[in-house]
């Protein structure tokens, strides 16, 4: 059995062995070097009540090379591409040392939640909207804990209410949602578009009509 | 003629001295102690490239007091992320000298690419240096 099979059956097992770390790994397909990785977010912080999920590709010279990580779920946060998933970490590119494993490595992850680094961010427009207001980002990135990561949401029995306090959070305009729906386009589709467009503030005048359609046919 | 083996009892048992107690290494509760952080194989075992584990597998120590194997040490070190650091402590790795009988037979640090810097280990299973000397 190569080296690196070896390892990786090691940390699987030791990752199932342990219960206090409610970090999980899974194989993805078949190959034992694409797994998927899961842990909650951290406590007080937008993130709490998420299930957030890795998607981890071992390369051939691992543990000499570090792994490859990207989150599966959709994470609001300045070192991770709102779009695909991409995160920016220092131990995921020239601070990787050997003696890392995938848990130790999700448990930095886990971290990386707690203390984004806007100033080496992976999403520019995220880390934009984590410092100009952080308030606003908060409230988003728990909006995105919510739908993408079954966080809880606001606790508003009311369907409708809820749908434009949905518009809110996002830190878009009812009105411009209202317009593209009136195209014919599912609201939260138009939602999700807007937001991943930035479509905000100064932003909505450079950005084109045919520019959120197009993106629209696309989703 | 013909010899068939019943049965048979281990009757020795070795360990590489890397300077903790084994009561210290079972202590915590990883039990991450006496492993390779490298390869997480036991430092009793043999890195992933040899067959059989002792004097022709063994341990390095760092000036930092990590040890691992020292294949697995100088494979990591051979790569250019290394930057030629101790994986556990990213310090510059020195080659910790250890002495045996009293003569240093272990010196050398790999950072240096030039000149007659070498790499050894302890050819025997080592033993805790003599005070003073
Ligand atoms: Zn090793
Ligand atoms: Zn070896
Ligand atoms: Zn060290």
């Amino acid at each position: 059995m190569d080296a690196r099979l070896r390892r990786v059956n090691k940390e699987i097992a030791d990752c199932k062995n342990d219960r206090t770390s409610n970090i999980s790994l899974e194989l993805i397909d078949n190959s034992p070097f694409h797994l998927r990785g899961s842990f909650p977010g951290p406590e007080d912080t937008p993130y709490q009540g998420g299930h957030f999920e890795v998607d981890i590709i071992i390369p051939d010279s691992y543990p000499f090379q570090p792994v490859k990580m990207k989150f599966i779920t959709k994470v609001y946060h300045p070192n991770v591409s709102s779009a695909s998933g991409a995160i920016c970490l220092d131990i995921l590119k020239d601070a990787w040392s050997p003696v890392l494993t995938l848990k130790s490595t999700l448990i930095s992850l886990q971290s990386l939640l707690c203390s984004p680094e806007p100033n080496d961010p992976q999403d520019a427009e995220v880390a934009k909207h984590y410092t100009t207001s952080k308030g606003s980002f908060e409230e988003t990135a728990r909006y995105w804990t919510h739908i993408y990561a079954g966080g809880p949401g606001a606790k508003d029995p009311k369907g409708s209410k809820s749908i434009r306090d949905e518009v809110a959070i996002a830190g878009l305009e009812n009105a411009h949602v209202d317009q593209f729906e009136g195209l014919g386009f599912p609201r939260n589709k138009v939602i999700d578009v807007l937001r991943r467009l930035n479509y905000r503030g100064a932003n909505v005048a450079q950005i084109s009509e045919d520019r959120v359609v197009e993106e629209l046919l696309k989703s | 003629m013909k010899v068939e083996v019943k049965h048979w009892h281990a009757v020795a048992q070795w360990r590489w001295d890397t300077g903790v107690s084994s009561d210290d290494t079972n202590k915590g509760d990883d039990d991450e102690g006496d492993v390779c952080g490298i390869c997480r194989v036991p430092y009793e075992g043999c890195c992933p490239a040899c067959k059989v584990p002792g004097d022709d597998c063994p341990l390095i120590w760092g000036e930092c007091s990590h040890v691992f194997h020292m294949h697995c040490l100088l494979k990591w070190i051979g790569t250019a992320a290394s930057k030629q650091q101790c994986p556990m402590d990213r310090r510059p790795w020195v080659t910790a000298e250890r002495k045996i009988g009293g003569s240093p037979i272990s010196t050398g640090n790999v950072t240096g690419s030039n000149g007659p810097t070498t790499i050894t280990a302890d050819a025997n299973p080592p033993r805790p240096p003599p005070p003073g000397s």
